[in-house]
């Protein structure tokens, strides 16, 4: 990708030919078959995933930079976005643990106001305040993050991935924390905002037109990837490279370490706190105690599997982790039965554990994973015949 | 005279208890080369470190073109346990700067085991010296508002890898090259900095006799090429001999002699650092 | 009076519990430079496995069988997940175990079926006793001298066996050592046999404490040993141990006031505040790189 007229060389343009039959797949798929199949919980869920993980890849992959507070900012994202979105004639409802809300301000309701609160007018306003919202966790995440940095940013690998992984669970205490109630809800779950479900198109008798449930996180996730590799690809995606490859190289090249990395640090975290509005979009609930370290470890496992420093490799990795655990090995925890026997070991639980050993045997066999540090266009394009060095 | 470009003055880089870099002093003019000599452990490295920001010295005062860019006295626990001279001479004002500002006034290094980006190609090696000082910032890189800018940094890496004939490698990941290549490729991502004066520290280690013949004739050139001055550490005493300008020598972070290539070369004191005594 | 008693009394026992796993994370960190993000959930393991072997055997032989066993899957561990890895990038041995984390703690799910098992209750240790007017366990009380015996013991080794003087080299220089002769897969297996070992110990008196185990036990536990690690200076065992009492210390008086939803998050604050200012811990070495 070295100039910018060869940017449309055949293997971009293949990968971008699977892009789009795979984003029309999904809508032909969403309004022919049963809208309720695993299949477009699977792709909903991954596209969120994907998203968290390209964003945990950009720190991890191409920066360097070991960080495991990616939940941490995904809280953010949800909490955020729950707040800013939920209808306010609801509020006080799901607040009634604090006796309502502190906070009376939403973004889809202020569009209302503007728009109207009726038919397509509503729609939109709906729309615009969902994509503010969805920003505005972003941008809070990443002022988080930019706060955090400036201590931890200065720590080595293993140090900074302790600091961060602190940092995400404190961030969860304090989301939990009563004295917060009239704003966070305290332990208990925030609901009633914009769901993923709300952007299928009705008509004017309620019944569904199109539906849009699974296209629009892919879309969403899709734009904010698409920023993600165009930063990759740029002058400061090189830098972010050069302070992986070597910190001292890249100083004593003019490249500002506290600089970069902390713009490195600050745009991955705004992502992760996107990808954690469209999680909340997609759990329809926002509950902190969701955002484990648990959930940190299993989207860096993701980013493990997809290859480090491979955009594409996350994507996919993302589908097939989610796939995997959510659909295709559901048969591994119902007891089966071969010729009327049952089968031992097939119980609850089972899938998980046979996920565990497949990942640990990548871990340990095929470290660099689907994709190693390439990426899908790669794949496509006229090898030659040259291995790199070490 | 000469303008002067690198000025170091009283230099003392003391780590816990050892003293590796002892009231160092030196000057370098524009458009000369000059070499670092001393036997190994000398302290040659630490004394770039010091100049080039990677290490913050004890004491003393670095000059760079007249702008002081690294000053310091003994500070903290160093006051007491400082063991170097002129301890009270730099009191005041305090100058440090990280090796990136150091680079972006001018100074540009290259390193003693070769530090090239490993999972990039030559071009884009090159490429990221010109980072620094583009007319960009992070969204219009991003969304490619730069192209103007970009497309400059490009041709002007281009014209350089054609100028130090790494151009039919410019694909090349960097670290598949031969070892000669890849040192030369360093000196020419420092080149890309757009450097006043060029710090090479021991750009012929590991080079066989031809290849070091080679070098001195590319350092000559480039110097004259690039109008810059170099200053360099070597220890092929061929090269550093038939090169330098002048040459300082130091032992035990001291120095010992400095002079024209013949005086050193006549120097007891140098002949028996060299030789051990 | 007596809630202060009460609390000081239970927080040492906490720390000196959080002590003994925070040894095995020092010691792999001393010797491998990895965060064993396993460590907790072999903890765990052992929690779950003394719960199964005292329905069938008595304790007596149920609690050696236990940390017998916990002690082998440690040893499984390292050479089935980190050995293979011994000249990979530091980062492959942290994914591996995170790997080792996430399959320990399915494992656990899948075994007890996602119930919370009943901690055996074990005779004397878990009796009541009153001192100074607070009732507390007996285990409490116990806790704080059997870790000052285990760390002593372990002191001793360290110092004074030829494994412990191979252990020091290594933590100092891992490849110079490996070229002086010393077997370094030897040492880093008993390495994590001694962690394994103490943190089946530490597992007995920890969930002595508490009604049940999950498979999410030892997660916590886990960071929160490797933060009294961190915080004493990674490396040193007098340091995680010193650590390990401040924070649980420090834990438990929180948990007492009205701020008991930061009693976790304190510990990590504790940990970033010692990053920050300290970042070599309160006994940690200085090391420098060399450029």
């Amino acid at each position: 990708m070295l100039n910018e007229k060869k940017k449309l060389n055949k293997g971009s343009l293949i990968t971008l030919i699977i892009i789009l039959v795979f984003l029309i797949a999904t809508i032909v798929l969403e309004n022919t078959i049963n809208p309720n199949s695993l299949l477009f919980t699977v792709i909903r869920k991954a596209a969120v995933y994907s998203l968290v993980a390209v964003s945990m890849n950009l720190l991890n992959g191409f920066t360097g930079l070991f960080s495991l507070g990616q939940a941490g900012f995904m809280l953010l994202g949800a909490y955020t976005y729950a707040i800013l979105t939920i209808p306010n004639d609801v509020r006080d409802i799901i607040y009634y643990l604090f006796q309502g809300s502190s906070f009376h301000v939403s973004t889809v309701g202020f569009f209302e106001g503007i728009l109207g609160d009726t038919g397509v007018a509503a729609f939109i306003s709906m729309i615009l305040g969902v994509i503010i919202a969805i920003v505005a966790g972003g941008l809070v995440a990443a002022l988080v993050a930019y706060l955090i940095g400036l201590p931890v940013l200065r720590l080595k690998s293993d140090y900074l991935a302790i600091a961060t992984l602190g940092f995400a669970e404190i961030l969860r205490a304090i989301f939990q924390w009563d004295k917060l109630g009239k704003i966070t809800n305290g332990a208990n779950a925030l609901r009633g905002y914009p769901t993923f479900s709300d952007f299928n198109i009705k008509a004017e008798n309620g019944a569904t037109v199109l539906r849009l449930s699974s296209f629009i996180p892919l879309l969403f996730a899709g734009i904010c990837i698409l920023v993600i590799v165009l930063l990759i690809n740029s002058s400061y995606g090189r830098a972010f490279k050069a302070i992986r490859d070597d910190e001292v190289a890249a100083e004593a090249m003019g490249i500002n370490l506290a600089k970069h990395k902390m713009m490195s640090f600050c745009i991955s975290s705004f992502f992760a706190g996107v990808g954690g509005a469209l999680f909340a979009m997609f759990a329809s609930t926002v509950q902190a105690k969701t955002f484990t370290s648990a959930m940190t470890y299993e989207i860096f496992l993701i980013v493990v599997i997809g290859g480090i420093g491979s955009i594409s490799g996350s994507c996919i990795a993302s589908f097939l982790y989610i796939a995997c655990s959510e659909w295709w090995l559901r048969f591994l925890d119902n007891t089966q039965y071969i010729n009327g026997t049952q089968l031992p070991l097939f119980r609850n639980g089972f899938r998980m554990v046979v996920f565990s050993v497949v990942i640990m045997v990548i871990v340990l066999f095929f470290r660099d994973g689907l994709f190693g540090d390439k990426e899908l266009p790669d794949l496509f394009k006229k090898r030659r015949v040259k291995k790199d060095g070490e | 005279m000469a303008n002067n470009v690198l000025h170091v003055e009283n230099v003392t880089m003391q780590f816990g208890g050892v003293v590796a870099v002892d009231n160092l002093s030196m000057d370098i003019n524009e458009g000369e080369i000059v070499s670092l000599i001393g036997p190994n452990g000398a302290g040659k490295t630490t004394a770039f470190n010091c100049i080039t920001g990677v290490y913050e010295p004890t004491n003393g005062l670095v000059e760079f073109c007249g702008k002081p860019i690294v000053r310091n006295h003994p500070q903290g626990k160093m006051k007491k346990n400082y063991l170097g001279q002129n301890p009270d001479m730099y009191l005041g004002e305090v100058v440090a700067n990280t090796p990136d500002i150091i680079t972006q006034q001018g100074i540009a290094r290259t390193f003693q085991n070769i530090r090239l980006w490993k999972s990039m190609t030559v071009f884009e090696n090159v490429l990221l010296a010109k980072h620094m000082n583009a007319k960009q910032n992070v969204f219009s890189a991003t969304f490619r508002f730069n192209k103007k800018e970009e497309e400059r940094m490009r041709e002007e890496t281009m014209e350089l890898l054609v100028q130090q004939g790494l151009d039919k490698y410019k694909d090349e990941i960097a670290t598949s090259l031969p070892y000669g290549l890849q040192r030369r490729l360093e000196i020419a991502r420092a080149l890309a900095a757009e450097p006043k004066l060029l710090l090479l520290d021991e750009p012929a280690a590991g080079m066989n006799p031809q290849e070091t013949e080679e070098l001195t004739a590319f350092i000559r050139q480039i110097r004259d090429d690039y109008n810059i001055t170099i200053f360099l550490i070597e220890h092929h005493m061929n090269l550093v001999m038939d090169i330098s300008d002048r040459i300082y020598v130091i032992e035990f972070g001291k120095e010992i002699a400095h002079g024209l290539p013949k005086e050193i070369q006549k120097n007891p004191k140098v002949i028996d650092a060299y030789l051990g005594g | 009076m007596e809630f202060a008693v009460s609390q000081i009394l239970s927080g040492i026992s906490l720390g000196g519990q959080y002590a003994l796993i925070a040894i095995g994370y020092t010691m792999v960190y001393g010797i491998l430079r990895l965060i064993n993000f396993a460590h907790g959930d072999v903890f765990m393991i052992a929690g779950i496995m003394m719960i199964y072997m005292a329905t069938t055997l008595p304790l007596y032989i149920a609690i050696p069988a236990m940390i017998i066993c916990t002690v082998l899957l440690g040893f499984l561990i390292e050479r089935a997940a980190y050995k293979p890895l011994r000249a990979a990038p530091r980062m492959s041995v942290m994914i591996s175990a995170i790997g080792v984390s996430y399959l320990l703690q399915n494992l656990a799910l899948y075994i007890t079926g996602g119930q919370p098992k009943t901690y055996p209750r074990i005779p004397w240790i878990s009796d009541t006793v009153t001192i100074f007017g607070a009732r507390t366990y007996v285990v409490t009380l116990v806790t704080p001298f059997l870790v000052i015996a285990l760390v002593v013991a372990l002191t001793l080794l360290i110092n004074h066996t030829k494994i412990g003087i191979a252990m020091r080299a290594v933590s100092k220089d891992f490849e110079t050592s490996q070229l002086m002769g010393v077997k370094i897969n030897t040492v880093i297996s008993v390495t994590f046999i001694i962690g394994s070992f103490l943190a089946a110990v530490g597992s007995v008196l920890y969930f002595t404490n508490y009604p049940t185990v999950v498979p999410m036990s030892g997660a916590m536990p886990g960071l929160k040993a490797f933060v009294a690690a961190v915080f004493g200076g990674i490396g040193s065992i007098p340091g995680a141990v010193i650590g390990a009492f401040i924070i649980g210390i420090c834990e438990t008086l929180i948990k007492g006031t009205d701020y008991a939803i930061f009693s976790d998050a304190f510990t990590f604050a504790l940990l970033i505040v010692i990053l920050v200012a300290k970042p070599t811990g309160i006994f940690g070495e200085k090391t420098t790189d060399k450029v």
